[in-house]
């Protein structure tokens, strides 16, 4: 008797998703939309840009899930997709060496994809004319980072130079081990300084996980074991830039005209609260809702089975299938029109 | 004029019926022995008054009130206590902790939740002078404690509920003399105070000492409550077992052959356990190891299979000196150890009756591409099945199914099956009922008859006389003596049990 | 095992080899300070500590929490979830007025204290729960709390996504929330004093209480516990409870401390938490755990981190650092319970 009543919640649960779908409309248009995670802050407002530029249309609906960052799973959320027939496909790959299994699965049952904010391979790409890819260049956001503090050490020279070597000592904040954006955020934020003839040594480096609570920890460790020899601070990210602050004001930093460099990424609300405080030097906008916004677009003319062109979906599309989405540097001169 | 009353008492458990229309009538300042053989259904009925079982039938009463005790919490209420044959006690805990746990002393009142240390320190120290158990401090850890006075705490923690009856299951198993002496002062003093005593014991001395009424049970039935200073050790044996001794075991015809298995001067590395152990069993030979409870029995054979640490002493297995340091040695030596607690170390009780049978050779079932074959050990285990007339509906019913017995014969078949030449059986027959030990007797017999040599420990003296060659009596971890089974009676052995005992 | 040999284990003799064993995660932690303070002397230095106590205080807290669990032979998996859930609900209610993103707009200057107790009942509500589903339908601890620990995620992501939030970082916390956990008086930092009163009342609770007193018992023999009559549901209710409080705490504290909050705070905390005590000696088994090991093995955790990080080792040996000192920890530990011989 337990044993029915148990089958026939889960009958009941997974049959919802399907009687919801078989209820829509005819002439609307569905998009399955698949995010690597959905506990990623940054992804969360793609997520949001996608969701309310749907809502703007009035005959498209987005069907948004959560891959829970294993690659498996979104698998078999595609596969779920195809089953329910959707109009088109938004991938956020959790790996992206994975999307040429994807671009496969959706040539087989002729629904077009829109890959975002982790690019495919480029012979992954070239395997069907109706997939795209959204995002920016990963390495633009090093690169920015890199320039904030540029522009800082060439500006702020003698006070910024402690102990007068003419060499920038820094210490790295990285993201996660192996991650993508951690290692060319982290590569191309001191190739930055470097092609601007600046001469930097590394002091100190470890992962903070993305996290706030670690970013904080690792610093003050870095903090005692280099004491003033510390000249800037990168961050791959916001959070452990904010950590690190909180860190640097614990050790008397940002009161009695003792400062320090702090750049991260992201542009989140809490970082550009820290810039109007002059805590944080500066990060980099990875712009969320356009990112969001023209995913959503392309994917709309998509699903409707039109070919989408520059015009029709209000972004520059490149090489045929590519939108670039730029950074923006964000710092005290500009942040008050990110808020 | 009773205290406590159970009246047509009946308790079934899946394939055995336990307790089978008993009474018990016990007066109040008075020791009221429980006798009969193990599994008899003395601990049942005992579970039952103190709420750990539930009767299918019977009443019980109370001062003459008729009372339902679903609960141990409701059992301790009414002023009943029960020291069991497990000690239930926390071994990371003090002495102080573990007696008055769950009516701890407050400070400020009942509803206080903090503890007074001072006033319990006092209880118990109070508590443990009564009693004369001035060695036992109240902040002693458990652990630190012997097994006797971790015992000695479990009656005191029962005396401080202000008992009206306490049962004493086997409260004597694993105490020296000079501590059975102490308890039985104790005894008499409780009994001055009013306090009834049910008394769990196999020691026919020790009953006929300090009881003042003996009630008999047999195979889940009740045969009569007799006073203690009527009986003799002989009539209760017979009112016990309830038929002539000669019938309860096979006719076998023994003849021993050459040296077996050797032992000499077995050690263990800790210094309470064996001590300078040397036995030696013949081929077609049943060599029975008696003693009490504690006698270290269990550990000197585990040793021998290499289940546990000996730091001294030599194996020759027919004349050739060997070493066995671990079970999986044991069994290459043509061992098999069949463990004393049934269903902690020896049945899975989730799996079927064939993996049980099975496990322990299931290498031999390997094929060539190293996959198991499959009809093989179905014959194989139809075969022991039927062999061993083990009773069950198929060999894929889950071994729990089965009844003790029957979960006992798929063991021994287990380790037949790996013919060994050595089988050590660790009290084959306790929890079992008569039909089932005499079909596992008649096993063990036959496995004499073919060449093989068995060791039986057992605490059950009939069965250590009826089915043996010889016993070795260990006492305190030492070897008593050896007396040859038919010229040998209970007491020349008990005498031996406790030669080193105090 | 026997009774007899059970006793012999359990009674033992103290050698000098059985020291050094029993103290054997003291004497790594001795040995990792030299090594360190070799490579890098500033490490010995009243900063440093400063910093370790600090780092550890929030850890304490929270493994105080998880040590009543572990106490009964569980483990409290959604304690990370609970850290979480707790600073998000804390850092949501105490932004600052002129904060620009704020969780709740028009909220006004409430007192401190209740955004607190909320987040803090929040998390003694989910572990009175967890306490109820061990107890009453005898799911395994670990079960019930793996799915405690989605179900809290997912709540609050729930909460931590709402408009006009939208999973944004909660930040611009007011001054007198991170008083708490970045302010100090004179100089001693304010969190460790936390801890510290945390501590003692937790020592109280374990050693002078009743129900203390219980939680040892139903954890080092739950048959022998109900044969003395203590009510096992309610003794695990209140641990669990008491858990999730402890647990909450520690999170409205580490939103105080960092400043800030997300739904992903606290994320894999449990099994540092559960690590610490292990190494500090709380028996997995249940019913053997003291609050000073406790203490100690959060510092040596909290050390090993630091330490790592402050000598530059990279990342990946870091993970393989930490793991070979909580396996050889715990070997140890259950060395010391179940010799048999």
């Amino acid at each position: 008797m337990r044993k029915v009543f148990v089958v026939l919640c889960l009958a009941l649960v997974i049959a919802t998703p399907v009687f919801a779908q078989g209820k829509a409309e005819a002439g609307t248009v569905t998009i399955g939309s698949a995010i690597y995670k959905f506990d990623d802050t940054f992804m969360t407002g793609v997520k949001n840009a996608i969701v309310a530029a749907a809502a703007e249309t009035s005959d498209a609906k987005v069907d948004v899930v959560d891959s829970m960052n294993i690659q498996a799973t979104q698998n078999e959320k595609v596969d779920l997709f195809i089953t329910k027939g959707v109009n088109a496909m938004q991938i956020n790959p959790v790996d992206r060496s994975a999307a040429g299994v994807i671009i496969d699965k959706a040539k087989k049952a002729n629904i077009p994809v829109v890959f975002f904010n982790r690019e495919p391979f480029a012979e992954d790409m070239a395997k069907w004319d109706k997939i795209y890819y959204v995002g920016a260049k990963a390495e633009e956001s090093g690169t920015m980072s890199g320039q904030i503090i540029a522009d800082y050490w060439k500006a702020n020279k003698a006070k910024m130079d402690t102990n007068g070597d003419g060499v920038l000592q820094y210490v790295m904040l990285k993201g996660e081990p192996g991650h993508q954006d951690a290692e060319l955020r982290t590569e191309y934020s001191i190739k930055c300084l470097t092609d601007n003839g600046i001469k930097v040594e590394k002091i100190a480096e470890d992962t903070g996980m993305w996290d706030r609570v670690k970013g904080q920890e690792k610093m003050a460790a870095f903090i005692a074991s280099q004491g003033d020899k510390i000249e800037a601070v990168f961050a791959n990210n916001d959070d452990m830039a904010l950590g690190a602050i909180e860190a640097l004001k614990a050790a008397g930093y940002f009161k009695d005209g003792k400062f320090m460099p702090v750049v991260g990424v992201d542009a989140t609300a809490p970082a550009l609260q820290a810039l109007e405080e002059g805590t944080l030097l500066g990060t980099v906008l990875n712009d969320a809702v356009n990112q969001g916004r023209a995913t959503f677009m392309l994917s709309y003319d998509l699903a409707k089975g039109k070919t989408p062109t520059s015009e029709s979906i209000g972004y520059t599309i490149t090489d045929g299938k590519y939108v670039w989405v730029p950074y923006q540097q964000v710092t005290k001169e500009n942040y008050k029109q990110f808020k | 004029m009773y205290i406590l009353e159970m009246n047509h008492v009946s308790k079934s458990f899946p394939g055995v019926k336990a307790l089978d229309d008993v009474t018990l009538q016990v007066k109040p300042g008075t020791v009221h022995a429980l006798m009969g053989e193990n599994g008899a259904g003395k601990s049942t009925l005992m579970k039952c008054l103190f709420g750990l079982y539930t009767m299918d039938e019977g009443d019980i009463s109370f001062h003459g009130e008729p009372v339902k005790i679903d609960s141990v919490k409701e059992a301790l209420q009414l002023g009943i206590s029960m020291i069991h044959q497990e000690l239930h006690l926390i071994p990371y805990r003090s002495v102080m902790e573990n007696i008055w746990l769950g009516r701890f002393p407050r400070k400020g009142g009942a509803k206080s939740p903090f503890i007074d240390h001072a006033t319990m320190y006092d209880m118990t120290e109070k508590l443990l002078a009564e009693l004369n158990l001035t060695t036992i401090k109240p902040t002693d850890l458990l652990r630190t404690l012997s097994v006797s006075k971790a015992q000695s705490v479990e009656i005191a923690k029962a005396v401080s509920y202000d008992s009206k009856i306490i049962i004493m299951d086997e409260p004597s198993s694993s105490l020296t003399e000079n501590e059975v002496e102490h308890l039985f002062t104790i005894i008499r003093s409780l009994k001055a105070r009013g306090v009834a005593i049910i008394y769990i014991s196999h020691k026919m001395e020790e009953i006929l000492k300090i009881s003042d009424e003996v009630s008999i049970m047999r195979d889940g039935k009740y045969v009569g409550t007799w006073e203690a200073k009527e009986l003799t050790t002989a009539m209760i044996i017979k009112r016990m077992v309830g038929r002539d001794l000669t019938n309860r075991f096979p006719p076998r015809k023994s003849n021993p052959g050459s040296e077996l298995l050797r032992i000499d001067n077995y050690t263990s590395p800790n210094p309470r356990s064996f001590k300078n152990v040397s036995l030696t069993l013949r081929k077609g030979e049943i060599l029975g190891i008696g003693g009490l409870v504690g006698s270290q029995r269990t550990e000197v054979m585990e040793a021998v299979f290499g289940l546990r640490l000996h730091s001294e002493g030599k194996l020759y297995i027919e004349g050739e000196e060997k070493t066995c340091n671990n079970p999986y040695e044991g069994k290459k030596l043509g061992m098999a150890l069949l463990t004393e607690e049934r269903r902690a170390t020896g049945i899975f009780p989730v799996l079927s009756v064939q993996d049980n049978l099975l496990i322990a050779n299931i290498s031999s079932y390997i094929k060539r591409n190293r996959l198991l074959n499959v009809s093989k050990m179905a014959a194989d285990s139809k075969k022991s099945i039927k062999d061993l007339d083990i009773k069950t509906p198929s060999a894929k019913t889950l071994i729990k199914s089965l009844s003790g017995g029957n979960q006992q014969k798929v063991l021994i078949a287990r380790w037949m099956l790996t013919t060994p030449d050595i089988l050590i059986l660790d009290e084959p027959t306790r929890g079992i009922d008569v039909g089932a030990k005499y079909e596992i007797y008649v096993i063990m017999s036959e496995l004499a008859a073919q060449g093989k040599g068995v060791i039986m420990i057992s605490s059950e003296m009939p069965e250590l006389i009826g089915m043996t060659d010889r016993i070795v009596v260990m006492s305190e971890g030492r070897v008593a003596g050896t007396v040859d089974s038919k010229n040998t009676n209970q007491e020349e052995i008990m005498e031996l049990a406790t030669k080193y005992v105090g | 095992m026997s009774a007899n040999s059970l006793a012999y284990t359990l009674l033992g003799k103290r050698t000098a080899k059985q020291f050094v064993m029993d103290k054997a995660i003291f004497l790594v932690l001795l040995l990792l300070v030299i090594v360190i303070a070799i490579i890098n002397p500033r490490i010995l230095s009243i900063r440093v500590m400063r910093d370790v106590l600090m780092m550890s205080s929030t850890k304490v807290i929270m493994a105080l929490g998880m040590m009543f669990v572990i106490l009964t032979g569980g483990v409290d998996l959604g304690g990370g979830r609970t850290v979480g859930l707790a600073a998000v609900i804390s850092a949501s209610m105490l932004q600052t007025p002129d904060y620009v993103r704020r969780f709740y707009p028009g909220l006004g200057q409430i007192p401190i204290l209740v955004p607190i107790m909320i987040a803090v009942a929040a998390g003694t509500l989910f572990g009175i729960i967890n306490g109820l589903i061990v107890a009453k339908f005898k799911v395994p601890a670990f079960i019930a709390t793996l799915s405690s620990m989605l179900i809290i995620y997912g709540a609050n992501s729930i909460y931590f996504n709402m408009a006009p939030n939208n999973s944004q970082p909660i930040g611009g916390l007011r001054s007198d929330f991170t008083y708490l956990g970045s302010g100090s008086i004179g100089f001693m930092p304010v969190i460790i004093i936390f801890a510290a009163v945390v501590s003692v009342i937790v020592w109280i609770i374990l050693n002078k209480t009743v129900f203390g007193k219980n939680v040892y018992a139903v954890g080092g023999n739950p048959e022998a516990a109900a044969v003395s009559g203590i009510n096992i549901t309610k003794t695990l209710v209140g641990l669990f409870g008491l858990c999730g409080f402890l647990i909450a705490l520690s999170g409205v504290l580490e939103a105080a401390r960092t400043g800030g909050a997300t739904n992903n705070y606290g994320s894999g905390y449990e099994l540092d938490a559960i690590a610490s005590c292990v190494v500090g000696g709380v028996s997995t088994t249940g019913g053997v755990g003291t609050v000073s090991g406790v203490i100690a093995g959060v510092i040596i955790f909290s050390f090993i981190n630091y330490g790592l990080t402050f000598v530059g080792v990279n990342p990946y040996w870091q993970n393989i650092i930490k793991g070979l000192i909580i396996v050889s920890a715990v070997s140890f530990d259950i060395r010391k319970y179940v010799k048999k011989n």
